[in-house]
């Protein structure tokens, strides 16, 4: 994205200036009070693919109603930004990218309580055609009603981030426009930071030289967490990467957590989500320094989270 | 003398030009990831059709790829009927034949651009020489086929500016966002560049190396059509030195009525492939692309192609 | 009927004068010297007969043997379309003259998919040979060598390993190692400083092009290593995975 003039930079920032006023981006504004984390676990570990799908979808359902329904976060008429991670050319088994069906589960839930329009997009490492077709997103997206389209290279806005290391970035226009994000990522190990969750999928929303953050990624992935707080966090853990992540490939390094989790903390829910992969949060240098900044508390068993066996 | 409507053929002749242009064009975009791991079928379907790629291929590396068989119909109808190819189907002929016809209204100005020069000869050398070093292991064919020329254009230079055009053209609407209050220009052009986006521009902006070089060769050969109509076909192009070799003595030629020419020479200045289509016997079955405008400019309609017996009298 | 028939192949071989493709010996035979003598000189150059090897000459997975590559490859550029991350580009002096606009990858601008075979389904002549996905996987087109003096971990005492956290081989090709280094605060801090394992690289180039260093980049391609050469090998047992 060639740079804008100082017009359009302006422009941005005035976009963003009125959001700027509700907190940096107006998307954290959940109706009613209830409880910050919900934790659903599936007893048994089903093996045939239709199991799995019906496993996850009853999961994502049990995890959202369990923080008190999708009504809670979602409204008549909202416009809605499902991000999940559909960053690699990986198959679903490979737990490189969200399973679909916890994607597919929680468009319904926003049609259902009676969202205007419901958007399912990221900004993928891979090509972009390859990954939402081989990940199944972009199918089951589709066939829940939702848009799921490729980003646009051309339509990132430079928008003052104002974080300690990121002062501007380019992040996607069409997500400064909408009224809600819910941040869907997938569990997985990660070479440079341990693991990554919920915090470090955000990166999928913003463009430019992402490549530069892996210098400071504490910094970058909390200033970007502060920036845009997402409305909702569904993290999927019905499968999480061990090992080789975050592209993973080899099915040994897959295993089955049968878990998803909902929240609203996003530190909190980090660090459930590293518990996971067997780490311990505060050795997780973004969930460290987000716990620091008081973005949220990595402690999350003070939440008191409600638990769900089904 | 008031020019002659044009006639059937050569309107028929313009629809099969752009029917096989827009499938080239078709077969372009479908060259593209499909789900999962596939493309489009047949995008490959212009050099399956080709013999001269099947030719060459096989003299250098001894091997015949599957599908490449699809060529032997072109030999068939060409050893039958000329090379109809050229003037009917070939894409590239087309674009030389579109900017050809873009010529000055002064008769005599077009029977030079138009008639039959003797350097026509060159292409059968040009096809020899390429032919000579695939038999001893060098394939340089794909610089001068026609298909690689202008898929490799589209690809490398037309595709990637039309792309970029096209994009940044609505990039700059969503970007300056213009409207008056609430009514945006983006709510019509937002709609449309997802329209484009999904069946003709790429996911993301194509960019490609060494274009100057390419842009150079395919600007010179549709600008050389302006000095000599279809410049390339008659000059250069192997495929059509191959189709002018296996077409030399066609069953459907030209029959000119010598009773009512007057030898006013429209059909030559009319005439795409530099045939002498005025001359009695001297016509050049081989250079003859059957284009059918000498039938068409004709203002006695003394000229017709028709099935000819071999061996009867001319 | 068998008459005409026989006079109309005869037309072939002796058609009326105007018929005639009217052709000069000399022009055949100017011709056939130019072909043959550019065939020859090409097999002599450096490059021809797998004598030395092009460092940039990455050719997509599938590609057959450079002599026979080249005597298949058409120039068409279906291969530079399909490719969805526009790694194939129309090489220039990277093969020779006579590899003029056949395809090479360049990893600053793309890489290959670890889960694609387009090229390989588009190529008319099968100069890049059509195949399943698995066996696609196991072919190498190059390796990646890290340059120590450019790559921030080792250059610069900063953390990064963009590179292997893109890296899409089921075991990553890309491994490193915690080593204490100084700052130029004069500190000591651990930073991780990324290898090539070259029996697992494939050199699909994704960390080429992932690098920051974006002019020069601290992790690249070459072509040693590739598979269709089994003489630009660098390793003993080149297949030892």
């Amino acid at each position: 994205m060639a740079d804008c003039s100082r017009r359009r930079f302006l422009h941005a920032c005035a976009m963003t200036g009125a959001a700027l006023k509700l907190g940096p981006l107006a998307l954290n504004a959940a109706t009613t009070s209830g409880p910050a984390l919900s934790i659903a676990r599936y007893k048994t570990s089903p093996q045939a693919p239709e199991a799995i799908a019906e496993e996850a979808r009853r999961l994502t359902q049990e995890a959202v109603n369990g923080l008190g329904g999708m009504g809670r976060f979602i409204s008549r008429g909202d416009v809605v930004w499902i991000k999940p991670n559909i960053g690699w050319n990986r198959r679903p088994e490979q737990a490189a990218t969200t399973n679909p069906d916890v994607v597919a589960t929680l468009i319904s839930m926003c049609y259902a309580v009676g969202a205007k329009r419901v958007i399912v997009s990221d900004n993928s490492c891979n090509a972009a055609p390859p990954s939402f077709a081989h990940s199944g997103i972009q199918q089951a997206a589709e066939k829940a009603g939702a848009e799921c389209f490729i980003l646009d290279e051309r339509k990132f806005r430079k928008t003052a981030l104002q974080g300690k290391v990121l002062q501007s970035w380019d992040v996607y226009g069409d997500i400064l426009g909408v009224n809600k994000l819910i941040n869907a990522p997938i569990v997985k190990h990660h070479g440079l930071c341990k693991a990554t969750l919920g915090m470090k999928n955000l990166m999928g929303v913003v463009g430019g030289e992402r490549n530069r953050f892996h210098q400071d990624l504490s910094n970058t992935v909390v200033d970007l967490a502060t920036f845009i707080k997402p409305t909702l966090v569904v993290m999927d853990a019905v499968r999480v990467l061990t090992a080789n992540g975050p592209v993973g490939g080899n099915l040994a390094d897959v295993q089955r957590r049968d878990t998803v989790a909902a929240g609203t903390d996003q530190v909190a829910i980090d660090a459930f989500g590293a518990t996971l992969l067997g780490l311990k949060p505060q050795d997780i240098g973004y969930i460290a320094e987000a716990h620091n900044r008081k973005l949220g508390t990595m402690a999350f068993e003070t939440l008191k989270p409600r638990r769900i066996e089904i | 003398m008031a020019r002659p409507k044009t006639t059937w053929p050569v309107w028929l002749r313009r629809t099969s030009q752009s029917a096989f242009l827009l499938l080239f064009f078709y077969f372009f975009l479908q060259a593209v990831y499909r789900p999962i791991n596939q493309t489009g079928r047949g995008v490959d379907f212009f050099f399956q059709l080709d013999p001269l790629v099947l030719l060459s291929s096989v003299l250098a590396s001894h091997k015949v790829a599957a599908g490449l068989s699809l060529s032997l119909l072109t030999v068939v109808v060409t050893l039958l009927a000329g090379r109809w190819f050229c003037g009917w189907v070939c894409p590239f002929g087309t674009l030389h034949h579109l900017i050809s016809s873009w010529r000055s209204a002064r008769v005599k100005e077009r029977l030079t651009v138009g008639g039959y020069s003797r350097w026509q000869r060159s292409k059968y050398y040009v096809l020899f020489a390429l032919l000579v070093g695939c038999v001893f292991g060098l394939n340089l064919t794909g610089w001068f086929d026609p298909f690689s020329f202008l898929y490799r254009s589209t690809a490398t230079i037309i595709f990637p500016m039309a792309n970029d055009a096209i994009g940044s053209f609505f990039g700059w609407i969503y970007q300056t966002d213009p409207g008056i209050g609430p009514a945006k220009v983006t709510s019509v052009s937002e709609p449309i560049y997802e329209v484009l986006r999904r069946h003709f521009l790429a996911a993301s902006q194509p960019h490609f190396y060494g274009t100057t070089l390419l842009v150079l060769f395919f600007a010179a050969a549709l600008f050389l059509n302006l000095y000599r109509a279809r410049f390339w076909c008659r000059y250069v192009c192997p495929l059509g030195g191959l189709l002018g070799v296996i077409g030399k003595n066609p069953l459907v030629q030209i029959k000119q009525n010598q009773e009512v020419c007057n030898d006013c020479r429209l059909c030559v200045a009319d005439c795409q492939g530099g045939a002498n289509p005025d001359s009695a016997g001297g016509w050049k079955p081989s250079e003859c692309v059957y284009c059918w405008n000498c039938h068409s400019a004709c203002p006695h309609h003394g000229i017709v192609f028709a099935i000819h017996v071999p061996g009867g009298t001319k | 009927m068998i008459t005409s028939l026989l006079r109309w192949l005869k037309h072939f071989f002796q058609p009326p004068p105007a018929a005639k493709l009217d052709l000069k010996r000399r022009g055949l035979i100017v011709g056939g010297i130019a072909g043959v003598s550019s065939a020859f000189l090409v097999r002599s150059s450096a490059l021809g007969q797998g004598r030395t090897f092009s460092p940039e000459l990455i050719r997509p997975p599938g590609a057959t043997a450079e002599d026979d590559f080249l005597a298949r490859c058409i120039r068409c550029g279906e291969c530079m379309k399909v490719c969805p991350t526009n790694a194939i580009q129309p090489a220039l002096d990277e093969g020779g003259i006579e590899g003029l606009w056949t395809p090479v990858l360049k990893m600053r601008l793309g890489y290959c998919e670890y889960e694609c075979t387009l090229c390989s389904q588009v190529c008319p002549t099968q100069a890049i040979q059509r195949m399943h996905l698995e066996d696609k996987q196991k072919i190498k087109i190059g390796l990646a060598f890290f340059d120590r003096n450019r790559c921030l971990p080792y250059a610069s005492a900063r953390t990064c390993i963009v590179c292997e956290e893109h890296c899409p081989t089921p075991k990553k090709a890309i491994w490193f190692e915690e080593v204490q280094v100084m700052t130029p605060e004069r500190t000591l801090t651990t930073v991780k400083q990324p290898r090539v394992n070259p029996e697992l690289c494939t050199g699909c180039g994704i960390c080429e092009n992932k690098c920051p260093i974006t002019d020069m980049r601290g992790v690249y391609i070459t072509s040693v290593g590739e598979t269709r050469h089994p003489k630009n090998q660098p390793l003993l047992d080149p297949y030892a995975s």
